[in-house]
């Protein structure tokens, strides 16, 4: 019990830092915002387009996505980076597709972590910034944001398997 | 060699040998694994606030990587134990959520934007979001019981027979109250575990303290942490650094706190692996069951 209510202290205090941090970093953020360019106006989707998008190829991937994969990820010394990051957005379509269902969220989390486990063998020091790339193009509207966050809410307690090292590479797809 | 290369080279020298590229994509299967007489380890990652599920993968793949690279040239009694990697997540789709309403409608992020800077503490700080943040702490659901048991639990079950594995958890920011919650709750049960079978290396902490006497690793180059320091003096003092790192203006890890970050700069990465490598040796000398 004493631990619970040092717990319940604890983690309040994590929101109450959180916000006097907020007063003390303003200016900072403030520049870095403005340094990254993350406050720049780019050209975005319609926000009425679908979650799901066009796929005119079945393959699984929104076509936008498939575009942006094969520029980024060109030639054959990328081929096996190509596919990796075409399976982990297949699996992020099906999230987004299907995020209202507990079943079906489950088993696209777990292909999700297999597709990451394929990325870490195929780029062990590069995954991270390729990951986050590739989820931005993903997530392109606040309705696919929604459900990806959605998607994730629907499996919050379960506790998916990992492969160790050795084995990522048993979880790429041809 | 090749201008290219001497130059990749020169430059790596002058970031830090953590910037030259790891070793081959396949890792060998731990040795001690083939053995089944071998002890086991589990290794948790705990990961914090604004961290998907997706994202808390990679930081406890990052985290396995690192430390499998270094594991040959760990304490015998290190490399004589199979370690296994486990998550145990802290869901924060919902604070998440949050976070993107407040960048779409206050600072007027696209959604591409926003998943770019999600790790960097341009937006995990900016000012526009102070009222998400005020608002949890007056929310009562924002303090999850639920969680801080399922963890204990998920420890309990791997010290007790028939796992009867040493458990050492490895939190990052918000983390480390989840893992120090826990810890107390798994020690605070009338059948407790042998002292000294779980263990906490924290990384990147806003706690005044590690349960069990663990160790920790939070960098002077943290601006999250560093600010939460500015309000309670309490908060453990900074231990590590980032060095001369891109990573400290890098848009994905601007304000010094991410867990990868942490792995991937000198000298906190060698520093938390070496904390985990002592922390293994004391859990080493400990029967779980």
């Amino acid at each position: 019990m004493i631990g619970r209510v040092h717990a319940e202290n604890l983690l309040c205090r994590w929101c109450v830092d959180t916000v006097g941090l907020l007063m003390t970093t303003g200016v900072l953020s403030g520049l870095l915002l403005s340094c990254s360019g993350e406050n720049s106006t780019s050209a975005s989707p319609s926000q009425t387009e679908s979650i799901a998008g066009m796929d005119a190829d079945a393959n699984g991937v929104r076509d936008d996505v498939d575009r942006y994969i094969d520029t980024t990820y060109a030639g054959q010394v990328n081929a096996d980076l190509n596919k990796a990051v075409r399976q982990y957005a297949k699996a992020v379509q099906l999230s987004l597709v299907d995020a209202d269902s507990h079943t079906l969220s489950l088993t696209h989390a777990t292909e999700r972590f297999r597709a990451l486990e394929c990325l870490m063998a195929r780029r062990p020091d590069e995954f991270h910034t390729i990951f986050v790339d590739i989820r931005a193009q993903l997530l392109n509207t606040p309705s696919r944001s929604e459900a990806y966050l959605n998607a994730d809410d629907q499996v919050k307690t379960a506790n998916i398997p990992l492969l160790p090292a050795d084995q990522w590479v048993t979880a790429c797809q041809s | 060699m090749s201008t290219n290369r001497y130059l990749g080279l020169s430059l790596s020298v002058l970031l830090g040998v953590a910037w030259l590229p790891e070793a081959g994509a396949q890792m060998p299967a731990q040795s001690a694994c083939h053995n089944a007489a071998a002890p086991r380890t589990a290794i948790y990652f705990v990961n914090g606030v604004t961290t998907t599920r997706d994202e808390a993968r990679l930081n406890g793949g990052k985290l396995e990587l690192q430390f499998l690279h270094k594991l040959p040239t760990m304490a015998p009694a290190v490399q004589a134990m199979c370690h296994l990697f486990f998550l145990n997540i802290n869901p924060t789709s919902g604070a998440v959520k949050d976070f993107l309403e407040a960048g779409q409608q206050r600072l007027g992020l696209t959604s591409t934007t926003f998943w770019q800077g999600l790790e960097g503490a341009g937006l995990a700080t900016s000012g526009v979001i102070a009222q998400v943040l005020q608002r949890s702490v007056n929310n009562a659901d924002q303090i999850d019981q639920e969680t801080i048991q399922r963890h204990a639990s998920a420890y309990r079950e791997q010290i007790a027979s028939p796992s009867c594995r040493r458990v050492l958890i490895v939190p990052h920011s918000q983390g480390n109250l989840y893992s120090n919650a826990s810890y107390d709750e798994v020690y605070g049960q009338v059948e407790k575990p042998p002292l000294g079978a779980l263990k906490i290396v924290g990384v990147a902490t806003p706690a005044d303290a590690v349960q069990g006497g663990g160790l920790y690793r939070t960098s002077s180059t943290d601006v999250l942490i560093s600010g939460i320091r500015l309000v309670l003096s309490g908060t453990l003092p900074a231990n590590t650094h980032w060095g001369i790192s891109p990573l400290l203006v890098s848009p994905a890890y601007s304000g010094g706190h991410s867990f990868i970050g942490y792995l991937t700069a000198e000298p906190s990465r060698t520093q938390i692996l070496t904390d985990m490598e002592s922390s293994l040796i004391a859990l080493a000398s400990v029967n779980p069951c």
